[in-house]
Order: structure tokens, then C-alpha cells, then sequence
């Protein structure tokens, strides 16, 4: 290790109201090489890697020094002497690009503030490795994909000659093959010298990329070194699937769906002619490219998505097409769990208290009855309530997933649809959260249908797998999970 | 508390006088000299020889109440219609509702209040009626266009998922999140209502031409402007204090409920 240090942080402590957030954290970013930190949700990755970019919570007490980060609480300008410039790209990268203007406004503007031309908006384009330039170039970022976004952020971080990047979780949520691609990006951009902070869950990533390991635990430093060292066995085991025998068997049938056919408002279907059954304690998984449809089929078994033809039936009994229609019954019977849990919670109230005003509204509970519901769940999720009683604001990504899918639970519903719950977290919660589901659904005949790319999860949970394929059902599992559930190949999230 | 400061320095003066000016403000003196400065009137006399101070400070009260109560009650007729309108998702209901307004719209508020006066002849809860009516249209249509956005976010639709109540998605969660563009919006209501009230007194309804009046003074008063400035200059600028210092408020109280969101 004598290459010289782009940034260093040193015995770095962040501390809010009397809650420490980060206790102590030193680590270093080299030119070429890659720095993972990474550790449970709530941790203190996402405060660790803002430190180089000079932000911290409002009202932090800072301890320990980051030399050569950026300076000053994001201020912007040139960094001072002997430091470097710092590019972040957050795990939403929607939120960080000007919603008002189109692409290439936005990427001309920054070359000329940093005294590029037209020529530095190419070459930044081809180093973040984006297809289709001139077809990014005109639209809006809300016209791009997930991972075009994450390009043009990368994008705008190379214009302004950051020689060292700040990844927050680039992987996560993605598609096995994507996420390869997205880690293989990131390598070839390290190999020309930037020197990368990747944060992530993503542990076959981090074992590709990684250099340099640090793991947190409740915002201490528990190990560090090179990923063979610090990580687990290379391939550490998907979460046992309970076996079938020893189950109860499938009850009847509780959900059926047929003729299912969504449009958009412009008129466009999103889905066609799609049917399926879902029996009492089975768990159907539905997988599939992003973009297929399916959180279109789950947001209109959930009543989210009423443009649609067809019927989905409960027990035999029509549901009606929009939530706003369906009574408290109807509403408990199929519950929904949204991928980005942050933006379903109101952000002025305790997240304890959103979980347990479901089981008030829609069960009758006492508001004292339902919060002690609520706390025990969050509990045997893996929550403290202590930190449930908290605003979302102070709960990390991972933390509110848990919360969403508690929030969806206490109301014991018969019908459970879960988008995307497992990105964001780490392997323990992660297997915690997958136990807590197969128990549920044993115990009380609870219907799953799991939307997923997290093939290892499909694999623990699933009774059977159902890809989709623009807007189709294609029965049975598709090539590629097939090949993914090998040992080789498992995604652990 | 120090962000609050200069926001409640720039209201606490017309207030003041809005509130307690009547009660200080004395017998009236002989009339003198229209538009003179001293002799006794330490800020001049006005269009019709009054002394400037005294009818600043007897001014105030009327355009206050009648301005305030005015912006009060467009919002409590135009908040409840837009978001009704904004969370219903059934377009043909969505357009009972707003299409109606838009007629409204169409006939510039001067004339519907001038109508309504001259016909009715209102005292100032009348006035105060008339023009708060007169801006449900524009109220609803901006909260409207906010409360659309903020309708169709995950968070409403996970409260329709839990069972939430009409009332609390609509108060508790769509009308925060779109509290600081009405804050902004009423600011500038409560301005509009202001000169609304003038503009009609100075047709001679309302308010009379020669009240003591702050809005009725700037508009009575100007002709003489460069004669004597203090009878448009001071009760101009405590209508400015009056706005001003209500949409820093907002903007510094909305600030602190907002600080929060910043950092994840």
C-alpha cells in the first residue's frame, strides 16, 4: 500500500442530538483502486461516504479530520490545496439531476462552469459508457431509465474532473446481468485511475471490485482489509428453502386473475391477457427484465392501478378495480408493498405510528392496541421500535423496508404483493425478513406473490416462478434464473 | 428565533396601528390646506386638508379585518373544492366541480364585486364577503394544480391502501405537503384583497371615497404626490410591511417544518 491517497479519513466521528451516527471510522481512497465500505442498513456507510463530499447531517458534531475531501459543507468551488474534487452518485439518481432541464442542457452547462466544451461532455459520455448519446442528449431525466440516470450522474461527476467517485449502491435492485454490466463500468473507470468509495449490500460486487473492505457495524469499524479476508466464504448460502414437506399444503384458491389487460393513460397496454391463480400459503414468484410489467400486475391486483380490463377475484368475489372502491375488507384482504418504502411514509410523522394507524383503520384496533402490535412485528422483523418511534428521516433505506412490509402485515392481510423488498438490505436482515414471510405464510395460509430480481430470495421463497415477458406471462422460470440459481451465479442482495 | 425576527419587525408596526391606532388618534383638528407639509401635521395633510397621521392611524383597521377576513374565507371555500376535486380521480366529477369556477374566472373580480355592491350595497362584512368570494376561482385553481402532484405520490397511495380517511389524506397529508406554495399564494391574496377593497372604494363602493382607509389613501392621495409624498408614502409602505412581513413568517416557520427533509 504505498500508492499515494487521494482522500483520507481519519478516526472519523459524527454525532446528532446526542445519537452517533458514525463513531470513529478511518479509511482511504487510493488512486485506481476501489474502498467498499459496507455493513447493515442504519450503519453509517451513507454518512461515512458524505463526509468526502463535505456534507454532513444538519446540526452534526463532527470528530476526526478528511483530508483531501471536498470542502466546507458542500460548498461549491475548487477544493483547496492538496485536495481533490469528489463525485457522488446516490443510490436514486433521479434525485440529483435538475427535473427542468434536458440532459444535454444540464451536462453543457457544468462542462462550461468547469471550463470544458462541447468535446468534455463526449468524452464523458463515452468514459460512462452511455448508448444512444444523442437520444439521452434530448430528453428529460424523468424520460430515462434507472440506469441511463445513473450514467448521466456518473456523467456529470466526470465533467467536473472528480478523481474520486462516491457509488452508493449502483447495484442494488438490479437485474443479475445489469448489475454485472454496471460493476464492469465502474471497474473499467478505475483502471484509467479514479480512485472509487463504493458502498453497497451487494457482496458479489464488492468481491469483484474491492480492493479495500471496511465493514461497519453501528457506525464502528469491525474488520477491514481485502475482501477474501473480511467477507464471508465466497458463496455463502442462500437462505435454506424450507422444503415443501413438513408444509401445510396449499389451501384453496384465493386470488385468481384472468384476462388481465393494463393500459397507460396514453392508451398504450402495459400488459396483455394475463391470468393466474394464487392459493392460500403458496408463494408465486414473478420475475423478469425491468420494464416488463411486473409492478403493473401488482399495482392492479392492489386496486393501484385501475385502467385495466379483465377480472381479479378473492375468493371468488369480483374485487373492485380501484382501491377507492374496495371497503376495509377488500382493502385487508390484498395488501401491496412498495419497492422505494421512504416515499410511502409521511415524512411528519413517527413511522411506529404510520405502521400501527394501518391496523387501526382496517382492523379496529385501539390506537394502544395497534402500536403494540406494530412494535412486536417491527420487532421479529428486526426493527427497534425505539428507532421506529423516530420520522422516517431518521431511519436508513433498508430500516423503512422493513417498516413498509410491517405497515402491509399488521393488517393481516390475506394477500400479500411484495415489489422489490429485499434490494436495500443486508444478507442477515435480508434472510430475516424471508423467514418472517415462510412463517407467515405457513402459519397463516398468508398468499405471496413475490416480485423480485433477487434470485437466491425467489429461490427460498417461491412454491413456483412465473417470468414476465413485456407484458406476457411466460409459465415457468426463465433461462436465465435457472442458470442463476447455480452455485456460481447467485445474487446475494 | 432570530429568522423570525425580521418578519414579525416588519408586521408588528402596521398592526399595531391597524389595532390600537383608532384609540389614540384623538379628536379631529380644523381642516387646513390640501396636501401641505407642517403647520402642525408632522407628516402633512391629505386630498381633502385631513391630518395624514391621524387618518394613518384610524386607517388601518378596517382594510385589515376586511383584507384578512376576505383571504380567510376564500380559502375555506376554495382549500376543501380543490382538494376535493384534486383526490377524487373521476374526471367528469373533477370538472362539476372546477368547470363552474372557470366561468367565474372569466369576469374579472372588479366587476363582480362592483355589481354585487352597487346592487346590495354591503357594509365592510359584506365587502369582506364579496371579495374573498371573488377569489375562490384563482384560490381553487392554484391549490388545485399543487394538490393533483401531490395526490398521486406513493405516500397517498399507501394511506388509501391502509384505510386512511378522506379527511385525514386530504388535511393531514396532501395539504402539508403542498403548504408552502399556498403560503406563497396567500401571501399575495391577502395583497390582491388589500387594493381589491381599494379599487372599489375609490369607484365609490365599499369603502367611502374620503374613509380613512390605507388602501382608499394611496389611491386618493396620489395626484398630490409630488406636492407631499407621506399621504401615499406611509400608509403604502405599511401595506408592504403588512404582506412582506406575513410571507417571511410563512416562509420562515414553513422552513423550520421543512428542515428536516433535507438530509436523509
Amino acid at each position: 500500500m504505498t500508492e499515494p491517497e487521494l482522500v483520507r479519513v481519519d478516526r472519523l466521528g459524527v454525532a446528532v442530538g446526542g445519537r452517533t451516527l458514525v463513531d470513529g471510522v478511518s479509511l482511504r481512497v487510493r488512486p485506481g483502486r476501489v474502498t467498499a465500505l459496507v455493513g447493515p442498513s442504519g450503519s453509517g456507510k451513507t454518512t461515512t461516504a458524505l463526509a468526502l463530499l463535505g456534507v454532513y447531517p444538519d446540526g452534526a458534531r463532527v470528530t476526526g479530520t478528511v483530508t483531501g475531501g471536498m470542502p466546507g459543507t458542500g460548498r461549491p468551488g475548487a477544493p483547496g490545496p492538496g485536495a481533490v474534487r469528489v463525485g457522488h452518485v446516490p443510490q436514486h439518481p433521479a434525485t440529483v439531476l435538475n427535473p427542468a432541464r434536458r440532459v444535454g442542457v444540464l451536462l453543457r452547462d457544468l462542462a462550461r462552469v468547469h471550463g470544458g466544451g462541447p468535446e468534455a461532455v463526449r468524452r464523458a459520455l463515452k468514459d460512462a459508457e452511455l448508448t444512444d448519446v444523442e437520444g439521452v442528449l434530448s430528453r428529460y431525466p424523468h424520460q430515462l431509465s434507472g440506469g441511463q440516470q445513473q450514467r448521466v450522474v456518473l456523467a456529470q461527476a466526470l465533467l467536473t474532473g472528480a478523481r474520486v467517485i462516491v457509488a452508493d449502491e449502483p447495484t442494488t435492485g438490479q437485474d443479475p446481468g445489469t448489475a454485472a454490466r454496471v460493476a464492469a463500468l465502474f471497474g473499467r473507470l478505475v483502471a484509467r485511475g479514479t480512485g472509487l468509495l463504493l458502498l453497497s449490500h451487494d457482496l458479489r460486487t464488492v468481491r469483484e471490485l474491492a480492493d479495500e473492505v471496511v465493514v461497519l457495524e453501528a457506525g464502528r469499524t469491525v474488520r477491514t482489509g481485502p475482501p477474501a479476508d473480511v467477507l464471508p466464504a465466497a458463496e455463502e448460502p442462500a437462505p435454506s428453502a424450507p422444503s415443501r414437506s413438513g408444509r401445510p399444503e396449499p389451501g384453496p384458491v384465493r386470488l385468481s386473475v384472468t384476462g388481465l389487460t393494463a393500459r397507460h393513460p396514453g392508451g398504450a397496454a402495459v400488459l396483455h391477457d394475463v391470468g393466474l391463480t394464487l392459493r392460500a400459503g403458496e408463494c408465486l414468484a414473478l420475475v423478469g427484465r425491468s420494464g416488463s410489467g411486473k409492478t403493473t400486475l401488482g399495482r392492479c391486483l392492489a386496486g393501484l392501478h385501475p385502467r385495466h380490463d379483465g377480472s381479479v377475484r378473492l375468493d371468488g368475489e369480483p374485487l373492485p378495480r380501484s382501491v377507492r372502491r374496495r371497503g376495509r375488507r377488500g382493502l385487508s384482504a390484498v395488501q401491496y408493498v412498495f419497492q422505494d418504502a421512504r416515499s410511502t411514509f409521511a415524512d411528519h410523522r413517527p413511522v411506529l405510528d404510520q405502521v400501527a394507524r394501518a391496523a387501526v383503520r382496517l382492523r379496529g384496533r385501539s390506537p394502544s392496541e395497534a402500536a403494540d402490535e406494530a412494535r412486536t412485528l417491527l420487532a421479529a422483523l428486526g426493527l427497534d421500535p425505539a428507532k421506529a418511534s423516530r420520522p422516517p428521516a431518521g431511519l436508513s433505506g433498508g430500516e423503512l423496508q422493513r417498516a413498509a412490509l410491517a405497515r402491509a402485515l399488521v393488517v393481516d392481510p390475506a394477500v400479500l404483493v411484495c415489489d422489490e423488498i429485499t434490494s436495500g438490505l443486508d444478507t442477515d436482515t435480508r434472510t430475516a425478513i424471508l423467514a418472517r414471510l415462510a412463517e407467515r405464510r405457513d402459519r397463516t395460509g398468508l398468499a405471496l406473490l413475490f416480485i423480485s430480481h433477487d434470485l437466491a430470495a425467489v429461490g427460498a421463497l417461491a412454491d413456483a416462478v412465473v417470468t414476465m415477458a413485456e407484458g406476457r406471462l411466460v409459465t415457468g422460470p426463465p433461462a436465465r434464473a435457472t442458470e442463476c440459481q447455480t452455485p456460481g451465479l447467485t445474487s446475494p442482495a | 428565533m432570530r429568522k423570525y425576527a425580521f418578519g414579525t419587525a416588519l408586521i408588528a408596526v402596521p398592526l399595531l396601528i391597524a389595532l390600537a391606532g383608532p384609540l389614540v388618534a384623538g379628536e379631529p383638528g380644523p381642516r387646513a390646506v390640501s396636501f401641505t407639509a407642517g403647520g402642525g401635521h408632522w407628516l402633512g395633510t391629505d386630498f381633502t386638508g385631513r391630518d395624514v397621521w391621524r387618518q394613518v392611524l384610524l386607517g388601518g383597521r378596517s382594510v385589515v379585518l376586511v383584507a384578512i377576513a376576505a383571504t380567510v374565507l376564500a380559502y375555506a371555500l376554495a382549500l376543501p373544492l380543490a382538494l376535493a376535486a384534486a383526490l377524487t380521480g373521476r374526471a367528469w366529477w373533477e370538472e362539476v366541480l372546477l368547470r363552474p369556477l372557470d366561468v367565474l374566472i372569466a369576469v374579472p373580480s372588479l366587476l363582480l364585486v362592483l355589481l354585487v355592491a352597487t346592487a346590495l350595497e354591503p357594509g365592510p362584512g359584506g365587502l369582506a364577503l364579496l371579495v374573498g368570494v371573488a377569489a375562490v376561482p384563482d384560490v381553487a385553481r392554484v391549490v388545485h394544480a399543487a394538490a393533483v402532484e401531490a395526490a398521486a405520490r406513493p405516500v397517498v397511495e399507501a394511506l388509501r391502501l391502509h384505510g386512511e380517511s378522506w379527511w385525514r389524506i386530504a388535511f393531514d397529508q396532501v395539504t402539508r405537503t403542498i403548504r408552502r406554495t399556498v403560503a406563497a399564494d396567500a401571501g399575495t391574496r391577502l395583497v390582491g384583497a388589500l387594493y381589491l377593497v381599494a379599487t372599489a372604494a375609490f369607484l365609490g363602493v365599499g369603502v367611502q371615497p374620503d374613509a380613512a382607509d390605507w388602501a382608499v389613501m394611496v389611491d386618493r392621495n396620489r395626484p398630490g404626490l409630488f406636492l407631499q409624498p407621506w399621504a401615499v408614502v406611509v400608509p403604502a409602505l405599511l401595506v408592504a410591511g403588512l404582506s412582506t412581513g406575513t410571507n417571511l413568517l410563512f416562509d420562515a416557520a414553513l422552513h423550520r417544518a421543512g428542515g428536516k427533509e433535507v438530509r436523509r
